[in-house]
């Protein structure tokens, strides 16, 4: 049926991964040299196929796809001018928590550098919800770097990182998480990934702790890889109230099936202060 | 030359799923292009085929998705054996036969991952039927297109080259 040579070749390529895989297992590491190399390399192929992709697009949007466009263009207006007011409204905030921060003493709050970069890839393994993204270490990139977007935090650069590319682990992703804060109540907790539905798990909220649907949540900057004060989500729903066992579901902020440009954080939060890292 | 065009299949499979994964992600449709690529490397040039573009898919896919090399690459060799055992076994000539395979790979495909993550990280991973069964349709539907494509295009092709060399001949006389 089959013959030696076939079954030989397939119990050694089977041997061969499962040392491969033993040895990552027991290193608690991957292969680092050959992970960036192989990303590297396939990262400028992504590059040209994203081109492609989105001159396809590009010509679709530009050309077919016009209709609808004034109608857009007049919500966008409108959109533009609310965002004004808005603007007016923040800037007055602005100026009063400086004054007040003066009067008190405060240290300004550190403005974050950032870095913009490109999404050129999705996730090639199925249930793994990463991003390839075209900025790398020649860029300043590094590991644990925190990505957002327009909307709020979309997750952290993780390995492999090659010279001109960088994975991103989405926040949504089984193996990520973030410390965040709730608005109103200012709770802190931890959001997890991980949800078949999209949305996030608030895990480690104080079974006292008065949190409603609807609610605000911003990071935290106590995982020491997002900056405080960023968005992270809302508060969609919460299950088993006033009982040790509730869920506390966020819907995040950002879309990330829309995921284009994003912009990654070079600044490392700043140092927590001395009380908490003692504690 | 067997190689060669196994290589470029896994490439091709590779190279789409990246390209398509950009715009589905977050999405509830997950596929996998690759996998596809493996099965039809498997029915169409045998098991030896079949489990050495699985070797070569399924290292790329863990090398590129930074995940421990050698876990995709270990449940794609096994699926493109057995995918290019059955087309050895079986006439499968017609595409909807074939996407039947695809079908049966990306459940036991889907099982083997499960099952090596689940021994790696000493927990079994949370997964839905739903997801699976999405994943699955998807990749049928990717493998019903791709033999419906192989079985048709050469046909077309040659039909094209015969009418233009008659048409000549007719314009000649």
């Amino acid at each position: 049926m089959i013959d030696r040579r076939t079954l030989a070749l397939l119990v050694t390529l089977c041997l061969g991964q499962v040392l491969l895989i033993s040895a990552q297992v027991q290193s608690q590491g991957g292969v680092p040299l050959l992970q960036v190399a192989a990303f590297d390399a396939f990262a400028r192929v992504q590059r040209v196929t994203t081109a492609i992709t989105d001159a396809v697009t590009g010509v679709w949007s530009g050309y077919f796809g016009l209709r609808g466009v004034a109608r857009e263009n007049a919500a966008l207006r409108q959109q533009l001018l609310d965002m004004a007011v808005e603007l007016q409204q923040q800037r007055a905030i602005s100026s009063q928590v400086r004054s007040l921060e003066e009067l008190l003493g405060l240290k300004a709050a550190v403005p974050v550098e950032t870095v913009a970069a490109r999404v050129i890839a999705g996730n090639i393994t199925p249930g793994t919800l990463t991003v390839a993204i075209d900025r790398g270490t020649d860029d300043g990139l590094a590991p644990d770097m925190a990505v957002i977007g327009a909307e709020g935090v979309i997750g952290r650069v993780i390995n492999p990182v090659a010279p001109h590319a960088a994975t991103v682990q989405l926040l949504i992703d089984a193996n990520a998480a973030a410390a965040i804060v709730f608005e109103r109540s200012q709770t802190g907790a931890i959001a997890v990934g991980g949800q078949s539905d999209g949305t996030l798990r608030a895990e480690f909220v104080p079974v006292l702790a008065d949190i409603e649907p609807g609610e605000l949540v911003t990071t935290s900057g106590q995982d020491r890889v997002f900056p405080p004060g960023f968005p992270v989500g809302t508060v969609e729903s919460i299950s088993g109230a006033g009982t040790p066992n509730r869920t506390i579901r966020i819907r995040p902020a950002a879309d990330f099936s829309h995921l284009d440009v994003v912009l990654v954080v070079l600044t490392p939060p700043p140092p927590l202060p001395a009380a908490t890292e003692a504690r | 030359m067997k190689f060669t065009s196994v290589l470029v299949t896994v490439v091709v499979g590779v190279l789409l799923q990246v390209a398509l994964a950009r715009f589905t992600v977050g999405g509830t449709w997950v596929f996998d292009l690759v996998l596809v690529a493996v099965v039809f490397a498997g029915l169409q040039w045998g098991p030896t085929a079949g489990m050495i573009g699985g070797t070569l898919g399924g290292l790329l896919q863990d090398l590129l998705s930074g995940t421990i090399a050698g876990v995709s690459g270990l449940a794609k060799t096994l699926v493109g054996f057995v995918a290019g055992l059955i087309g050895t076994q079986f006439v499968l000539t017609r595409a909807h036969g074939r996407s039947i395979i695809v079908a049966g790979c990306s459940i036991v495909h889907r099982v083997l991952m499960l099952a090596l993550t689940g021994l790696i990280e000493q927990h079994w991973p949370g997964t839905t039927w739903g997801a699976m069964l999405a994943e699955t349709i998807v990749n049928t539907a990717a493998g019903f297109v791709l033999f419906q494509l192989v079985a048709t295009v050469p046909g077309l092709v040659a039909r094209q080259r015969l009418g233009r060399r008659a048409g000549f001949g007719r314009r000649q006389w």
